[in-house]
């Protein structure tokens, strides 16, 4: 069996007196698309964090392809691409501008990164925003531009925090179908969505995160049988693990009583 | 809607405009967490950030007012010692002048952000009528400037009133300090469209980039010469005065129809003659001529911003390309040309790529009047052009604001910024050195080793970049106060590293009067602050 290109083991995260992930574990191995599931600030985005190095455990280790990201940190920067949940780029410079930069900083070929970075392009139709500064793009181009910089090393491992958002229909099927295929050649795949049917047709195996904790992990048919009903859908198996089914029955009921008095006027 | 109903809804674009003018574009506390203490600390805590970022438009806001109010009261206050009326149009011309400059630079500081954040955004999702909407994003640009607007006309009228105790000198001189301001701010926001538009035109023809390396010079250079407002008026407007109350009418009449005169003369006028009376009538009818161009630079800002408000003022031009590919270069060599890049796209850091042509133009005029060149003048000049680039560190370190965030996530080290800003840093200061060496070919020298001076200095230059950068990454402030002695600290550092040197140059030739002696000391005392300089980056790749 090969070794798992991530592996998160018993992570601890204190925010001051904020207990953001407390005693997580979870691996993810070569050929798999894991997706990371939860409510807002369950901390999916502090997961991924970790793994890149950007936030350090406060107990707990977290080792990409045996690297631990704080101690290697160029080592595991050089292994992954990552995606921010809200694409945090330099603004004033231009799409073109900006991918120099990356590649420059990663120390890539000029033939293979024109390569990449064309294809890309064009697939993501940039042609009437490569040159114009980030800070006038919308927020979907600014998300192609992030994905962009974080495939151009063709990295063996993606860290991708929401990567679906803001995307246009054909720019996020190529996502999903560029992740399927980077898989498919022994990458991996780690990224947290809110999509319940991206997560359900996309990853190989989920984990879902409630308050910080690692409640069910497995793959979607594993999910399923822990609720005994084979046709569940994941929305629902999401708020059934993460205690909140009944929560929105009643909060939809209170709210159905507010609003729409007046429909039938 | 009423108009205290708009003021007080004002403060949400007005915040959204701070926030990002310090958030994105001086990112000061953005660089917290790349320092080992910030690690996973504040970068989580979005909401501290953003309170932080307030507090410190907050603060900046008060400080630069109570600034404005001194510069517009010290020129007043000098008349303690002399005469109270001989020196009262220079008074008014002098706080005029300077609170122009003042509010101008202040504003361009923040405008750029008005002028381009969209920060009416969020209103625009409301059901507002138009004029309430262009209402509330006048206000919001009001609120930019209203402490120092407020405090500078305030003092410039209490002053007048003290030294006159005339109520039409007093409502002439609350004339003059609104129509200052008006046009202090028209002209920052002049600025700040045209830099906001330059930087949103796309395209990388060597037509647009030559255009756009253009603006920047002119920018720079426009700024630095608001900047000369501040400083300037205090040596020649006395001199000037003198001119006024001379027999020489033309150049009184010439003087009469400046702006920051017209107001000056036309004040003092109402409570005694100070100058002929043709000259008053020409400096009254010039004020309010400037008050009629006030009040049509009011207007156009009233129309700019209710473009703004319609998000219909700038917009970026799109340019097509099917040529997607990009030029890699060596990490430090990309490295030094985003910075290069960021820096000058940013209004408030681009003005000091005109450095090097101020110190160009400051060392020469300087030079020119002295027949030889003593080490002493070598001394000097090289300290003045030293003292410039010391702020570079600084403000390329701002230019780089959130998009450090991704920087983050790559495989560098941290060395690898600050080499990038020092070499920028050291780079800026290296027409001194060579303005020194053309002038030793045409001015006899008092000895050929003063001239190891100037480039000796660059390894100092080189380290007090190292030291600066060094402590601007390595902690973390907590509190405005903490923030403000932390500033101070990089600049003192950096000071004394460049004056530790020159000052071993000197203390050796006085207890030698040898020059080679003295030249070896001072390059002992730079290689030294250099060897540290490299020990501690050193240190950080450990």
């Amino acid at each position: 069996m090969s070794a798992p290109l991530i592996e998160a083991s018993e992570i601890t995260k204190h925010f001051g007196s904020v207990k953001a992930l407390t005693g997580l574990s979870f691996r993810v191995m070569p050929g798999e698309i894991y997706g990371l599931l939860g409510p807002n600030g369950a901390g999916k985005t502090t997961t991924i964090k970790l793994i890149t190095g950007l936030v350090e455990p406060t107990s707990g280790s977290v080792t990409v392809e045996g690297f631990n990201p704080i101690k290697h940190s160029i080592e595991v920067k050089s292994r992954i691409g990552y995606v921010a949940e809200k694409p945090i780029l330099y603004e004033s410079l231009s799409s073109r501008d900006f991918l120099e930069f990356v590649a420059s900083i990663r120390k890539i070929d000029q033939k293979a990164v024109n390569h990449i970075v064309t294809q890309l392009a064009d697939a993501f139709d940039m042609e009437k925003y490569f040159d114009a500064p980030i800070a006038t793009l919308s927020m979907g181009m600014k998300q192609k531009v992030a994905l962009i910089a974080s495939l151009v090393h063709q990295p063996p491992i993606l860290l991708l925090d929401e990567p679906l958002s803001g995307l246009d229909a054909k720019s996020s099927r190529i996502v999903k179908d560029l992740l399927s295929l980077h898989t498919q050649k022994g990458g991996a795949v780690l990224f947290s969505t809110h999509i319940m049917e991206v997560a359900e047709h996309l990853c190989t195996r989920i984990g879902i995160i409630y308050q910080g904790k690692l409640v069910a992990e497995g793959t979607l048919d594993q999910l399923k049988s822990k609720t005994g009903n084979k046709n569940e859908t994941l929305e629902n198996l999401f708020l059934k693990l993460t205690n909140e089914e009944a929560e929105v029955a009643d909060k939809t009921r209170l709210l159905g009583d507010v609003f729409f008095k007046n429909e039938a006027v | 809607m009423k108009l205290f109903e708009a003021w007080r809804l004002s403060r949400l674009p007005y915040k959204e405009v701070v926030y990002r003018s310090i958030a994105e574009e001086r990112g000061r506390m953005w660089w917290g967490s790349f320092g080992r203490r910030g690690l996973g600390g504040d970068a989580q805590n979005d909401y501290e950030l953003t309170k932080k970022a307030l507090r410190i438009a907050k603060f900046d806001k008060t400080l630069v007012a109570i600034f404005n109010v001194l510069a517009a009261v010290i020129p007043f206050t000098a008349q303690l010692l002399g005469s109270p009326i001989l020196g009262l149009t220079s008074a008014i011309v002098l706080s005029l002048a300077v609170t122009f400059g003042f509010t101008a630079l202040y504003s361009i500081q923040t405008l750029s952000s008005f002028v381009s954040a969209e920060s009416s955004a969020l209103l625009s999702t409301l059901p507002l009528e138009q004029h309430d909407f262009s209402m509330i994003t006048l206000f919001s640009f009001i609120r930019s400037v209203d402490y120092m607007a407020v405090g500078a006309i305030a003092s410039q009228v209490l002053m007048v009133a003290y030294y006159t105790l005339s109520p039409f000198a007093v409502l002439a001189m609350f004339l003059a300090s609104v129509v200052n301001v008006v046009l202090a701010v028209a002209v920052a926001l002049w600025f700040s469209r045209i830099f906001t538009k330059n930087l949103s035109r796309g395209g990388r023809s060597r037509g647009n980039t030559v255009l756009r390396l253009f603006f920047i010079l002119m920018w720079g250079s426009l700024l630095m010469g608001v900047s000369l407002l501040i400083s300037l008026p205090w040596y020649i407007v006395p001199s000037l005065e003198m001119t006024i109350l001379s027999s020489n009418q033309l150049s009184a009449m010439f003087l009469s129809l400046l702006y920051q005169f017209s107001a000056g003369i036309t004040v003092t006028s109402i409570s005694r003659s100070v100058t002929a009376g043709s000259t008053q009538l020409i400096a009254a009818f010039s004020m309010l001529g400037y008050a009629v161009v006030a009040g049509f630079a009011g207007k156009w800002v009233l129309t700019t911003v209710k473009r703004i408000s319609h998000g219909t003022d700038v917009k970026a031009s799109a340019v097509t390309t099917k040529d997607f590919s990009i030029k890699t270069r060596k990490p430090l060599l990309g490295y030094v040309l985003k910075d290069l890049k960021i820096s000058s796209r940013n209004p408030t850091t681009a003005f000091f790529f005109a450095l090097p042509i101020l110190e160009t133009v400051i060392v020469s005029l300087m030079i020119v009047n002295f027949e030889v060149l003593r080490a002493s003048t070598l001394l000097v000049l090289t300290f003045m052009g030293g003292v410039f680039v010391l702020l570079m560190p600084l403000a390329l370190l701002s230019a780089e604001g959130t998009g450090l965030e991704y920087t983050k996530t790559l495989p560098m080290n941290v060395n690898r910024i600050i080499t990038s800003k020092t070499l920028i840093s050291t780079l800026t200061y290296m027409p001194v050195p060579l303005v020194l060496l053309l002038m030793a070919l045409v001015k006899p020298l008092s000895s050929p080793f003063a001239l190891f001076i100037p480039f000796s200095v660059i390894l100092s230059i080189a380290s007090a970049s190292v030291f600066e950068i060094q402590l601007f990454l390595g902690s973390v402030t907590k509190g405005k106060i903490a923030g403000l002695l932390h500033d101070l600290k990089k600049l003192v550092f950096g000071f004394a590293t460049l004056t530790i040197p020159l000052a071993a140059y000197a203390v050796a030739f006085l207890i030698s009067f040898s020059h080679i002696f003295a030249v070896l000391a001072m390059g002992g005392a730079s290689a030294s602050e250099l060897a540290l300089a490299i020990h501690l980056l050193k240190r950080n790749k450990k």
